[in-house]
């Protein structure tokens, strides 16, 4: 039974030509999980928000969407809410009440359920996800999965027959966002429920969904099976959607001779036994201390950190010295003190114990002013840089600050760099999230800083805008710019650090290149890695190392 | 929820709280009032061994030294005239008056510090929430943004820090101004960010007809019998205070401070109600100790 209809929905943003979805018709059976994957501004995010009659946004819709077969705006206000349950992009935002019994609920008592029929559902779904514990906890306490869970929960406790998801592991780490997958694969497939997922992160979800859809520029451009969409991809060499395949698949249809649509591998399992098992001798890896002579641009040493006097320390005699010019990465799980470990390096927070030296100079004594465009941060939220109007302005009042000399001209030179000019007399709340990041950077960058800081650079991007976001990276680098980058994204940072750290309470548990750190970890590593360990392909961390080392065509 | 007085219908816990504002402005026998202070010692040491009374021991030391020496000072009325300060009277009536006024505060005082342990955000929301169910939804949004809003700005600060805009170092004025930007960027920040937040309200169906409460809390057989207990030991001392006992007359002259045998018995049921809490944790205690 299908319980949406769309045909021929076309829809624009009021006084704009521009239609943000072409003629779009398509159908969500009952019971089916269908992922919806495409590059940002694919109009995807629309496309969802048609479906939740309440979350409309306000524009020309042509076309119609049904819902079991009679229109959307005919059913009963009641009815639409309870049925269709929505699941947003940040976990913060969606939480309104400061209880998290009283926000699990929150749905419910809008409704006018009695207290009996909630207190039996609230009994039975917080039973099926195990979070008990949580209950008379605050949002504010709870980590990102967590607080995707409680929307997720908070939502299902209306019942809902579909459940429209946007992005909902984007803010998440790897091992938060899996975990949503699954709990989300289990409700599909042990009650029924359809699910429509929209998602840049596709690689886990191919094996999950029963139906891929991939969007481009407000179309459907691919729909079906994963396998057939994979198959049809290649057949069509619809080069753009490459990035958003799982790398498995990328791999058997790059380097099998002849591929067979069916067979084309969704999982580690499944790639393990397409290459071939082979057993290796596990050799323990020794890291190579190269202790250049190279001058160290930041020491920390022993840092100690809390953030209350009886609470625990956060930072455990911290040590790391990152030498100039180098593109330093450093991952590790939630609450393992990655970002308190930056804050301290840029001095926003004052260790304990311990000395943070930056070029050399102790960072307690030096005034805020005196290192002031030599040091530079990028933070998770780009948003929080900008004070003025325009991004044109922000330089300029920037550059004013620095007293840099002509000013015009570098401007002109690092927007051009960026590929940003268009950009220029933009607020920074009307340009895209990657956009608002390049426009940062291109600030930050404007007094020539030694040394660069960024926090989670990739939450909740395309990987084709990340991979643009690391090119440049690279590029800086190779410019003579340091970068200590803080990072969740493991095949981000595999890609292009040279040096990698992984923490774990409070203190750096390893430390080498990403070759050394991320080879042979269970979990901590790429899915590519994890593949092809053990095989007759030598273990490789990223596609393009794979492309790069195998040789191709061979046969397998 | 926890054990003891937290385990309480707040109702119950509410009640216990209004009566005793209550007691402690319509008593004024020194005695009463002494009583019931030592009582509300009892009750808040029985909560939390007093730490939280402690903060507030200084203020209201102050409170109550500074009533009794500025009321002679500023009043003259009475008759029993005690001595002469910079050619003032000061009377025997206004030393008293001085002293119930500062006992009556300083059990009101007391009696927020114990409110404020045991009857906590969600409790007296869940109170309010039946009086006034807007209202108490307003705030409970209200208290999720404090932490929301905090974080940000400590992110806000972090990055504008590197940019050169302080609130810690430079001049007043150019700390006013990077303050303000500041406080500008989290502003317009979670503007943005709270359009998503409506969204999620609406799409729970929030304003779509009459909210229903959820009443995370249960009227149990042992809460109604306090509530009762509570009742009746306070009915008693309303009458027996309407008659005019535990009262005494200050002005024009001060009446006796004798206590006859009903006053005594309405100073036992005002303790009874006074003392409820310290009996509740105490049988808890004797459970835990002796029973098998």
């Amino acid at each position: 039974m299908e319980l949406f209809n769309l045909n021929h929905v076309s829809f624009s943003f009021p006084n704009t030509d521009q239609h943000v979805l072409k003629d779009i018709s398509l159908s969500v059976n009952e019971g089916e999980f269908l992922v919806i994957g495409g590059a940002s501004g694919s109009g995807k995010t629309t496309l969802l928000k048609l479906l939740k009659r309440e979350l409309t946004p306000t524009g020309k819709l042509e076309g119609e969407i049904l819902y079991k077969n009679k229109l959307i705006h005919e059913w009963g206000e009641r009815q639409m809410v309870e049925q269709v349950g929505y699941v947003f992009q940040d976990p913060d935002n969606q939480i309104v009440m400061d209880e998290v019994m009283q926000e699990i609920v929150f749905g419910l008592e809008n409704l006018g359920y009695s207290t009996f029929e909630m207190r039996k559902r609230v009994a039975e779904m917080v039973h099926f996800f195990g979070v008990e514990d949580l209950l008379s906890a605050k949002p504010s306490e709870l980590s990102g999965g967590q607080k995707q869970l409680l929307n997720l929960l908070s939502v299902l406790l209306m019942k809902p027959r579909v459940l429209l998801l946007d992005e909902p592991t984007s803010q998440l780490d790897p091992v938060a966002a899996k975990e949503l997958i699954l709990m989300l694969e289990r409700l599909n497939k042990e009650t029924g429920m359809t699910i429509v997922l929209v998602e840049h992160r596709l690689e886990e979800l191919y094996a999950v969904a029963d139906r891929v859809v991939l969007m481009e520029s407000g179309e459907v451009r691919y729909e079906g099976d994963s396998r057939q969409v994979i198959g049809a991809l290649y057949a069509d060499c619809a080069t753009q959607f490459f990035p958003y395949l799982p790398a498995f698949a990328r791999l058997y249809m790059e380097f099998e001779e002849m591929p067979i649509v069916s067979a084309i591998p969704l999982t580690v399992k499944e790639c393990k036994q397409w290459i071939g098992r082979d057993e290796h001798e596990i050799v323990p890896v020794e890291a190579q201390l190269n202790q250049s002579k190279e001058r160290w641009i930041l020491e920390m040493d022993d840092v100690f950190f809390q953030y209350q006097k009886k609470a625990p320390f956060v930072l455990k005699s911290f040590t790391l010295r990152i030498p100039k010019g180098q593109f330093f990465a450093m991952v590790g799980g939630n609450g393992s003190g990655k970002t308190t470990a930056l804050r301290a390096s840029l001095g926003s927070i004052k260790p304990q114990r311990g000395k943070v030296y930056l070029n050399g100079q102790d960072m307690k004594k030096m005034k805020d002013s005196e290192w002031l465009g030599k040091i530079a941060y990028l933070p998770q939220n780009p948003r929080t840089y900008f004070v003025q109007q325009t991004i044109e302005e922000e330089m300029q009042s920037i550059g004013e600050r620095l007293k840099l000399p002509d000013l015009t001209k570098r401007m002109h030179h690092i927007l051009e760099a960026f590929d940003i000019s268009h950009l220029r007399t933009r607020h920074p709340y009307d340009c895209s999230g990657g956009e608002v990041q390049k426009a940062a950077l291109a600030c930050i960058l404007l007094g020539k800083p030694e040394m660069l800081f960024i926090d989670e650079p990739t939450k909740g991007m395309d990987p084709v805008s990340k991979k643009h976001l690391g090119e440049l990276l690279y590029s800086l680098q190779q410019d003579g710019l340091t970068i200590f980058m803080v990072t969740h994204d493991i095949g981000f940072a595999a890609s292009y650090a040279q040096r990698c750290a992984m923490m774990f309470d409070g203190e750096i548990a390893a430390d080498g290149t990403p070759d050394e750190l991320f080879k042979g970890n269970y979990f901590y590593t790429t899915a590519i890695n994890r593949a092809t360990r053990e095989t007759k392909q030598p273990e490789v961390l990223t596609y393009e190392e794979a492309v790069a080392t195998w040789a191709v065509r061979e046969s397998i | 929820m926890g054990n003891g007085i937290q385990a309480i219908h707040p109702f119950v816990m509410f009640f216990y709280y209004s009566c005793l504002g209550f007691f402690a402005m319509f008593f004024n026998h020194p005695i009463f009032l002494l009583a019931g202070c030592l009582a509300l010692i009892g009750v808040n040491l029985s909560h939390d061994g007093g730490q939280a009374m402690k903060q507030w021991t200084p203020l209201m030391m102050t409170m109550t030294v500074l009533i009794i020496v500025v009321n002679p000072l500023i009043n003259s009325r009475g008759t029993h005239v005690w001595f002469d300060l910079f050619g003032k009277q000061v009377t025997l009536e206004v030393m008293l008056y001085g002293v119930v006024t500062a006992m009556s505060l300083l059990m009101i005082l007391l009696l927020f510090v114990s409110l404020n342990i045991v009857l906590n955000g969600n409790k007296l929301l869940y109170i309010f929430a039946r009086i006034l169910p807007r209202t108490a939804f307003l705030i409970m949004m209200s208290i999720r943004f404090v932490p929301l809003l905090k974080r940000r700005l400590t992110e806000i600060q972090d990055v504008q820090r590197l940019k050169g805009m302080t609130m810690t170092q430079g001049t007043l004025r150019e700390r006013a101004k990077s303050g303000m930007s500041m406080l500008q960027i989290l502003l317009s920040w979670s503007l943005e960010e709270a359009v998503e937040t409506a969204d999620s309200m609406k799409a729970r169906g929030y304003g779509s007809g009459t909210r229903c409460p959820y009443i995370p809390y249960r009227m149990t057989k042992s809460d109604k019998r306090w509530l009762s207990y509570l009742l009746v030991a306070f009915v008693i001392c309303g009458t027996g205070g309407l008659l005019g006992y535990g009262k005494i007359i200050i002005y024009p002259e001060l009446g006796t401070l004798h206590l006859s045998l009903l006053d005594w018995v309405v100073f036992a049921c005002g303790m009874a109600v006074a003392l409820f809490p310290v009996f509740v944790e105490g049988r808890e205690q004797l459970k835990w100790n002796y029973s098998i």
